[in-house]
């Protein structure tokens, strides 16, 4: 016992070096595991308003490219109104639409933080839970997939951006079908691949990729880039470089995603892994 | 003494400030991108007094990180990192001192140690720091190779930062004795 606490003694300096390591681990481990439960996150309310105060001097500066960006989505909202077209119908019944019924919600929010230089990139909004944001929905710019919400305080919310090395979209090619999963390279915040398309896919540059329902977290047909470069990786798959929608580098206003439907449909997965 | 504690505190603000709201924010684009990220907040633990407690020194360098964490949503991260260097800069202290020692006096900056030494002193720390920083960082997302010209360049845009800081405050401290 006396040596023990000699051996302590002597080593207090390595001992406690170790401890604060383990401490360290312990977050990391826990950041990456346990995502609701997270002590540490830039969502936290004293980060938020650091955060808040710097967006507001930078969005100042953004504001031309921002109100183009705008304009030019408001043009396009404009050209699908029903006042821009010309009623070709002669008879108007009027019924309950019973068919259609809404899955989808947006909610709209503002970048106060965000990367592209890191191997795992996030965004910082500026709504939260009081606005109805929850964790794992999905993020979209008027350009395209931005990413998936982590972390949410009252206020504040973090995301998990498309330029991250853990994340993965579920996407096909609009053309014909073939689908895959959209990853980021980790080089540049312009370019990503897109993994798991067989070698026989009828594919050519330009092609438009879009989101799949498959996640869950995003809704169909959202735009996620257009097919830069083709090559082969192995025997049985394309190794395709996709030039991204979403400019990352110039991001002001987002939609977060609500799928009202989700739970309906979680459940109804889960059942399944019982089974298995 | 007291006057120390004070410059020290001062000097965590001011890098911890330039760290996150200056040099976390710049994005270089293109082929570079990823390339050119500074850590000058380093700069705080290798400037801490050269007498400086050991275990007082684990701790400062550990809220030092952390601190950097808490804005960059990276718990733990830069942490790990700062504390390796808290731990090894008083054996490499030791290893590089002249042979009489140190002067408790001695300030551990450009001037105080010669230009030359202090370059050894910084570059070795910050290769180090930046060494495990991308480690825990990436895992196994980058090849080695990769990962090392991550660690090569970003800690020369660091270590430029922190001589042309050394330089700047070197003019103002002749101007003022």
């Amino acid at each position: 016992m006396r040596n023990f606490i000699l051996i302590i003694r002597k080593y207090n300096f390595f001992i406690l070096f170790l401890l604060l390591q383990g401490l360290c681990i312990y977050l990391l481990v826990r950041n990456t595991t346990y995502q609701k439960e997270k002590v540490i996150s830039t969502s936290n309310a004293f980060v938020g308003r650091v955060y808040t105060a710097y967006s507001d001097v930078a969005d100042y500066l953004k504001l031309g490219v921002t109100n183009k960006a705008l304009s030019e989505e408001n043009a396009r909202l404009r050209k699908a109104d029903s006042a821009s077209f010309y009623d070709t119908s002669f008879r108007i019944i009027r019924m309950k639409d019973s068919l259609n019924k809404q899955q989808y919600e947006y909610i709209t929010a503002r970048v106060i933080n965000n990367s592209v230089s890191r191997i795992n990139n996030y965004i910082t909004l500026d709504k939260g839970s009081l606005q109805g944001i929850q964790p794992d929905m999905g993020v979209i710019s008027s350009n395209g997939v931005v990413g998936y919400v982590k972390d949410v305080s009252p206020h504040f919310s973090t995301v998990v951006s498309l330029l991250h090395s853990g994340f993965k979209v579920s996407s096909i090619i609009k053309k014909n079908g073939y689908f895959g999963s959209t990853v980021w390279n980790g080089v540049s915040p312009r370019y990503a691949n897109l993994l798991d398309i067989p070698i026989h896919a009828k594919i050519s540059i330009g092609d438009t990729i879009v989101t799949s329902t498959y996640s869950g977290i995003f809704p169909r047909g959202i735009m996620v880039g257009k097919i830069h470069q083709i090559g082969t990786a192995g025997e049985s798959f394309k190794e395709i470089k996709m030039l991204l929608s979403t400019d990352f580098q110039n991001l002001s206003y987002v939609y977060v995603v609500r799928n009202i439907m989700k739970a309906e449909i979680d459940t109804l997965e889960t059942k399944l892994e019982a089974i298995k | 003494m007291i006057g120390d504690i004070i410059l020290n505190f001062f000097r965590f603000f001011l890098l911890i400030f330039i760290q996150v709201l200056v040099l976390n924010q710049i994005e270089v684009g293109g082929a570079i991108n990823g390339y050119l990220n500074p850590y000058l907040y380093v700069l705080f633990i290798l400037m801490l007094p050269v007498n400086i407690n050991k275990t007082l020194l684990l701790f400062i360098s550990f809220i030092t990180g952390l601190s950097v964490d808490l804005f960059s949503g990276t718990a733990g991260m830069h942490a790990s990192a700062c504390l390796f260097i808290g731990f090894i800069r008083p054996s490499f202290l030791n290893l590089i001192a002249p042979r009489e020692g140190y002067e408790t006096t001695l300030r551990l900056n450009m001037q105080g140690m010669g230009a030359s030494t202090f370059l050894v002193y910084s570059s070795i720390l910050v290769l180090i720091h930046h060494l495990v920083l991308f480690l825990i960082e990436s895992f196994s997302f980058l090849n080695f190779f990769d990962l090392l010209l991550h660690v090569l360049t970003c800690s020369i845009s660091t270590l430029i930062l922190i001589v042309l800081s050394q330089v700047l405050t070197q003019k103002n401290r002749e101007a003022v004795s």
